[in-house]
Order: structure tokens, then sequence, then C-alpha cells
């Protein structure tokens, strides 16, 4: 519960000072980062009985109150924190914010507080969501700003750059660590959050950031999800992932209003690691297995709702009184899970993801470009196919075969203009462009190490266990090589002249531009067996194929009115 | 987990700007009223802020009497809340009393054990009473007595938490008294078993023995004892039983209040999003209902208007034809 106990330990500190009722002001990000890491009925227990919006407007005034406010330390909400000090609606105030706060907020601040309602002015580095305990993100609105150029749109690339700047530097400071820092060579932006984070570190909070060395130091890498645009592109069949790719989960939660037949109560799911006891244990599972503890959890259920049934005697009535919250707790439990389950078998069916998953796995892992361009090509003939799986297998054949038979890639991608739209066309060479062979830094497909070849050929001889999950994503390549102290200077290079030798304890990998699902499913795997080694994954937003489209998409619309326009100026 | 506290910089920058601050007024001039403001609310900075629980009566009238700030009276169900969580932490000593009892009437002793069972009765009785009470106060607190909507979202996650307290406050009660109830049952059934040997042994050597006469008369004696004891068992047994059954319509009760741990309700997000909505909604409905209201206030008046019209017309015509 590392990154998740970091942020509940924060608010524990936070709220449990502070003696009497208490409300709780949060913006909007802090919303979900509170949300995710603590329940109501915990917060209630803390004597918090209001959470307020800080841009909510002002009602009566409740002197009875102690508001304690968790903010980010941006503009608008020193604002609103002025109004509020201005008007005075609580009786106390106690001031959190997530991050390094700017002297001139502080000074606006007091000025504004004539009533001296501040008790207490303090920065709690809690500015991720802690979504699992290795994994965070920050939910970055116009995530598809890191693909582009920072000439294109300054403005937005600043805010994306010094929000994901903020996520890192909180990270480390809540785990009391200054890493050595390190980038992705081909991509600029990593360069430059890299950089960012450096100067941040080591120029301009050099004390803030002094703790106790170890013997090696830790170890912040910055890569781009460009490296390896293949995993947000696949179908993905382990419990979490898959809720992902076909449900969507946004901040632990799932949203099933759009499905028919979904019960009322369950129109809205959580789905945390932290509450839910069979997720925890099932979320990396794969479809079938999870299939079988489904089962399992019904059957149990049943049996114990059976011996609740023949209630005979007082004893068993005083009985049922005593299990009845933990029975209907339960109950809520299961239904939730079989529903989950239903709606993934029928979405797996309908749109026939079994036989499509394989030609992605292949495509992914070890295809044959003969094999391959014929699978393809009768999918995309294929009339039941849906259009986001013409899209996704026509990339993943053009990211593949992009040098190997360019002329093949040409014939597919002018067959899916055909079949779908000139748009969805221009997507994929959008994507070469953005993610192909040249832009890569790492060994995607593994064929540029002839060692890595060789030892590719060998796993295919050897057979797989399962098609469906044959797949790996890069990330596991990189954290092998990090944890064997082999990662090379020349394609992931030093910020600054921190070096480092040796094999490093705590290991915070960024993703710019998303993480996936499977990728926190290998950092999971990596940081149950390894031993000394700490991973830890992070990204601007956690991507499935749809978000990872819809982004590629208003890219290439933010590069066209930019084209435009330059057009029109000359 | 690295902070940094700010409050000593901030207090500064309050500082330098409150020795600064005055001079601008004086140099202004205009602002007089602005300085009674500012320090209006120092004068009341002696006490501590807020609602103080055992001398909060006093603090706020004195607030009060100075006149500034009015607000920091808290509404009247609070009241009500400080009383539960009283009754509950009272509830919860007794409790601990009880237990002591429990094993001390468990004990196997050849004293007169009745005055321990009263205790026991008296004090199980009171447990039960105070949580009673306490649920019926908690079915107050829902009663809505502020017009403010903020007002009734507080007031019902007080409730929310105090019945989460409850409800775990009775279930621990209920288990001390369910393990104390088998216990003696067990007990009684052990005591049973002893008895009925006593008994074989008894009948077997008034076969033999024709002169023990005086013997079993004594053995007679025990056993109206006995029996008189277990008819008291007995009686104890069924008030318990009576307890777990009131205890379990309060349960009942409660089990409406509790948040459903892990589900979507218990979102922080979920339920700030759902006030928005529910506010929304609420404005949404009051405006039309004011509409419909005064579209309904206006079609009657304008009835009432015509059919008194209509009526005066008719007194009118009547009142010439009658003239003439």
């Amino acid at each position: 519960m590392v990154l998740v106990g970091a942020v509940r330990d924060y608010l524990n500190r936070m709220l449990n000072d502070i003696p009497g009722m208490k409300v709780l002001i949060l913006d909007a990000q802090t919303v979900g980062i509170v949300s995710v890491a603590m329940s109501q009925s915990e917060l209630l227990q803390k004597e918090v009985f209001l959470v307020e919006k800080v841009d909510a407007q002002a009602k009566e005034a409740m002197g009875h109150l102690k508001a304690v406010t968790f903010l980010r330390p941006t503009v608008e909400n020193i604002q609103h924190l002025k109004r509020h000090l201005n008007s005075a609606r609580f009786g106390e105030y106690h001031l959190f914010f997530s991050n390094i706060i700017k002297k001139s907020y502080i000074q606006i601040l007091a000025d504004s507080d004539e009533h001296d309602l501040v008790q207490q002015v303090q920065e709690f580095y809690a500015d991720y969501f802690a979504i699992d305990p290795f994994h965070f993100t920050l939910d970055l609105h116009a995530n598809h700003v890191s693909m582009l150029p920072t000439v294109v749109d300054p403005h937005n690339s600043q805010l994306a750059c010094d929000r994901m700047l903020d996520a890192i530097a909180a990270v480390f400071l809540s785990l009391k660590k200054r890493p050595v820092i390190r980038y992705e060579r081909s991509s600029e932006i990593a360069r430059r959050v890299a950089q960012d984070a450096a100067r941040l570190m080591y120029e301009q909070e050099p004390g803030l950031f002094d703790f106790r060395r170890t013997e090696v130091a830790p170890l912040l890498l910055v890569v781009d999800r460009r490296d390896d645009p293949v995993t947000p592109l696949l179908n993905q069949w382990t419990y979490q992932a898959m809720v992902h790719e076909l449900l969507g989960i946004q901040d632990n939660r799932v949203d099933l209003t759009k499905l028919p037949k979904v019960p009322k109560d369950l129109q809205e799911v959580v789905l945390s690691s932290q509450q839910d006891a069979f997720f925890k244990s099932n979320m990396y599972e794969n479809f079938g297995d999870l299939g079988a503890n489904i089962k399992k959890l019904v059957d149990e259920f049943q049996l114990k709702a059976k011996s609740n049934q023949n209630i005979q005697s007082l004893e068993d009535m005083v009985k049922f009184v005593e299990n009845y919250p933990e029975y209907r707790k339960q109950h809520g439990n299961v239904s939730k899970h079989v529903t989950m389950m239903t709606e993934l078998s029928r979405i797996v069916d309908e749109r026939q993801l079994m036989a499509i998953s394989q030609i992605e796995q292949e495509l992914a892992c070890n295809a044959n470009q003969a094999v391959a361009f014929e699978a393809v090509l009768n999918l995309l003939n294929n009339e039941k196919s849906a259009d986001i799986d013409r899209v996704r297998l026509v990339m993943l054949y053009a990211l593949r075969f992009e040098r190997e038979s360019p002329q093949s890639v040409e014939q597919l991608i002018s067959r899916l203009g055909a079949k779908t739209s000139k748009h969805k066309a221009g997507l994929v060479k959008t994507l070469l462009k953005q993610a192909g062979f040249d832009k890569r830094t790492g060994d995607l497909f593994g064929n540029r190490d002839l060692f890595i070849k060789a030892l590719n050929m060998a796993r295919g001889l050897k057979g797989v266990e399962n098609v469906y999950t044959q797949h790996q994503p890069l990330l596991a390549q990189t954290i092998e090589s990090i944890v064997r102290g082999r990662l090379r200077d020349i394609d992931y290079p030093f910020v600054g002249n921190h070096f480092q030798q040796g094999r490093p304890q705590d290991v915070v990998i960024f993703m710019v531009g998303g993480t996936t699902y499977e990728e926190a499913r290998t950092v999971h795997l990596v940081n149950a067996t390894q031993t000394g080694t700490r991973i830890f994954l992070g990204g601007t937003i956690v991507q499935n194929s749809a978000s990872f489209l819809n982004d590629l998409e208003e890219m290439q619309r933010v590069q066209r009115v930019e084209r435009g326009s330059f057009a029109a100026s000359m | 987990m690295a902070t940094r506290n700010q409050t000593a910089l901030f207090r500064k920058y309050r500082e330098a700007l409150r020795s600064v601050r005055p001079h601008v007024t004086t140099s202004s001039g205009a602002h007089g009223g602005a300085i009674e403001l500012v320090e209006a609310p120092l004068l009341n900075r002696g006490g501590p802020r807020g609602y103080n629980a055992i001398g909060g009566e006093d603090l706020d009238a004195g607030h009060h009497s100075v006149g500034s700030s009015t607000m920091n009276l808290p509404p009247g169900w609070v009241d009500i809340s400080d009383q539960v969580s009283a009754d509950m932490q009272q509830a919860r000593s007794k409790m601990a009393e009880l237990a002591k009892a429990h094993s001390r009437a468990l004990m196997p002793s050849f004293d007169d054990t009745s005055k321990e069972e009263r205790t026991i009765e008296l004090l199980s009785q009171q447990v039960t009473k105070l949580l009673k009470k306490c649920e019926q106060k908690l079915q107050q607190l829902s009663r809505p007595t502020g017009p403010s909507e903020q007002d009734a979202n507080i007031r019902k996650n007080v409730q929310r938490s105090l019945a989460t307290d409850l409800q775990t406050l009775s279930m621990d009660f209920r288990k001390q008294q369910k393990g104390y109830l088998n216990r003696l049952q067990r007990q009684q059934e052990g005591q049973a078993v002893d008895d009925g040997i006593g008994l074989k042994k008894q009948s077997r050597t008034s076969e033999d023995d024709d002169f023990s006469q005086s013997f079993s008369n004594q053995h007679l004696a025990q056993l109206r004892q006995n029996e008189a004891l277990s008819v008291e068992r007995e009686k104890e047994i069924n008030q318990i039983v009576e307890s777990v059954n009131d205890l379990a319509q309060i349960m009942k009760d409660l089990s409406v209040l509790v948040i459903d741990q892990g589900t979507i309700v218990d979102r922080i997000d979920y339920n700030i999003t759902n006030v928005a909505t529910s506010v929304e909604q609420g404005v949404k409905e009051l405006v039309k209902a004011e509409e419909t209201q005064k579209r309904g206030g206006m079609v009657t008046c304008i009835l009432v208007l015509i059919v008194l019209c209509a009526a005066m017309l008719i007194i009118y015509v009547l009142k010439k034809i009658i003239g003439l």
C-alpha cells in the first residue's frame, strides 16, 4: 500500500490533529486524489461532516465548523481562498496545499486574512492519484498535448509539463528520496520534464529534497508513451486491464449506465484494490481463471444465503441478525463482480474479440508477414467487425511491417479508408509519423538486437501458455535492464552530473502520454518477485485503445488547424 | 511523507501587513469603519473558536453578548448529537462493568449469587435503554429544522457517523450478551448432568438403605433449591433473549442509515457531484413549483373575480328590476 498509504497518511495527519466538526474543502483535482485513497465513511469517522468544492457558491455562514482546505497551489485556488477568507464563512481555516506553494501566494493569503482565521499553512505532498499501491496517474485533461511539439501550443504544453513535474516532485517527497534522473533520448517532452525535475530538485529546492542518502541513489526514468504504441492498442485479458479496455475505469470507478440491463444500484461501481478483497486478489488474473474464481465466490455466497434462509429457532434468528451487515456487503460485492463478468463476456462475444485478439498478439509478438497480411485483410473485409477493431489491427500491422513491407502497409491503409473513412486511414499515418521506427528508442519488436532476436526465436519454439496474453510490454524489458544495471547510457542519458552505478532500490518510471493497466500488471509482477527493487509506475492518464486513438485524433486536428492558420498567415 | 510547514512564514507576513495596514487607513482617513471591522473579531480572539463540547454554551453566550459573531452559535441539532455521543460513552462504560459482572457471576461460588444476577440484570437493562435512547435521538436528527440544504447535508452525515458507531456498539453488546448466555446455558447443562447423577445415586442408596429417610429428606430440600435456581436461570435467559431482540430491532433501523462500505455511495467524489446535481434539481423544481403556484393562484383569482362580477351584475340587474 505504498503510494495509497502515503496519501492516506497525509490525510490522516491533516484531519486527526484538528478536533471537532470539520468541513473539507477540495478542488477539482484533489477531490479525485482524496477519493481514490479514502472513503466517505472513513471521513465521517474523522468528524468531517461536509465536503465541498472550493469554487462552490457561498451559502450561509457556519462558524461552528472548522474548514480544512486541501488544494493544489494554483492561482484560481488562491483567488477562491481569498474570497473564503473575506466572507469568513467558517470558524477556522487550516490550509493544506498539495505541493510547493509560491511565497507570493502566501503573501496574498496573509493579506486577505483580516479576521485572523487561518490557523496553519502546510505543504502536504499528495499530488497524484494513487489508484493502486505502485501505480499513479494524473488525470491530465489535454493529454494529446504531450504528442505535439512545444511550438504548436506553448501555453497548454507548459501547463502539462508543470503538472507532470508537480506529480513527480510529490511522489519523491512522499517517498522522502532524491533521485538521479534519466530520460528517453528520442522524446523531446521527456527530456524537458526530466530537466525541469532536475532543476527543481537540485537547484530551486535543494533543502526540501535533502534526505538521508542511500548507497545507490533512487532512479527517476522519464519515458514517452510513443516509444511503445503497441501496448495501448491491444485487447486485454486480465481483469483490471480488460474492464478498462472494454468498459473504462476512471479513478477506480466504472460507469455502467450506458449498458442495457444493469440493475439500478449497480449503474456505477467501484473497483478498488484497497476496499475490495476479491478484486485485489483477482485484478491481475486472466479471464478464464477469473470466471472460475467468480463461480467460487458465488457458490460460497449461496451457501451462506441458504443458511440464512432457514430460520427456525431463536438462535438462528440471532445469528442471522448478527451476520446481516456482512451478508449484505457480500451480496453487493458478488452481484457487482457477476455483473462485470456478464458484461465483459457479452462484449467479447459481440465483437468476436477472441479471434481479433489472436491476430493482435501474433502481430505484436512474432508474425509472419504474409500470414498476418491475410488475417488483417480478412478481418477488414468482414462486415461484422467494428471500426475500432479494424483501425487497431491496421495500426498494429503498420507498426510491425513499416520497414519490411511498406507497400502492403499502403495497401491495407487504402483498404481501411474504403471500409471506414479517409479520416480513420489518416490516423494510421499519423501514428507512424509520431511513433514510427525512427522515433523510437527502445527495441519494441525485439528485432534490433541479434541476441534478443535469437531469444525470441527460442521462445517461439518453446510455445506459449496462453495465446491471448503472450505479449510483454516494452516496459518489461526496460525494467529488466534497470534491475540488472544495464540500461544503456546512450539511449537513456542522465540529466546533469548525477550518475548512478549499481541497482537502485527505488525506481519511478514516469510515462509521458499515459500508462496502461497491462504495464501496471508487469510492474506488480516484478515487485512481487524481485526482492530489493521497488518499481513505481506513473503516467499522465491511464490509456486504453479508445483513449489512445482519441488522443491521436485530437492531435491530428490541432495540427491541421495549426497548419491551416500557418498557411493563411503566409 | 515529507511535509513543510509554512505557518511561521504566513504569520510573519500577516504581522508585517498588520503593522502596515493602520498607517494606510489613517493616511487615507476615510476608513474608520474598516478598522472597527478588523478589530472586532480580535476581541473574541481570547477563547478558542468553534464549538466546544463542554464549555460550549457559556462561550457562545459570551460571543453572543459581544454581538459580533452570532454565526458562531451552532444549530440546535449539535446538542442532540452531543447527547448521543455522551450516551454512547456511558453505554460503553456500563458495558465494561457488565463484562466484569458476567465473569464474576460465572465463577463457581458457594455464596448467594442473586445479588450478582440482579446487578447484571440492571446493567443490561440500562445499556439496552441507553442504546434505544440513542437510536431515538438519531431519528430526531433527521427532522428538518433549518431551511438550508447544506445544513441538512451535514446533519445527515453526522447522523450516519453516529449510526455507524452505534451499530458497532450494539453489535459488541449483543456479542457480549450472547457469550454470557451460551456460557450460562452450558453451565446449567453441566449442572443438570451433575444433578442427574446425584439423583441416581440417591435413589440407589434409598433402595439399599431404608433407614436413610432423613438423609433423603435433606437431598429433597437440595433438589427443591436446585429447582428454584433453575427457574431463576430460565428467567434470566429469557430476559437476555428479550434484550437481544430489542437490539435486533435497533440494528434493523440503523442499517438504513449506515453506508455500505466499498460501494459507490461511499465515494467522496460521487457524493459531491450528487449533492451538486441534487441542488440543481432542487432549484429547478422550486422554480417549476413557483410557476405552477403562481399560475394556480392567478387562475383561481381570475375565476373568483369573474364569478363575483357575474354575481354583482345579476344583483344589479335584479335590483334594477325590483326598483322598477
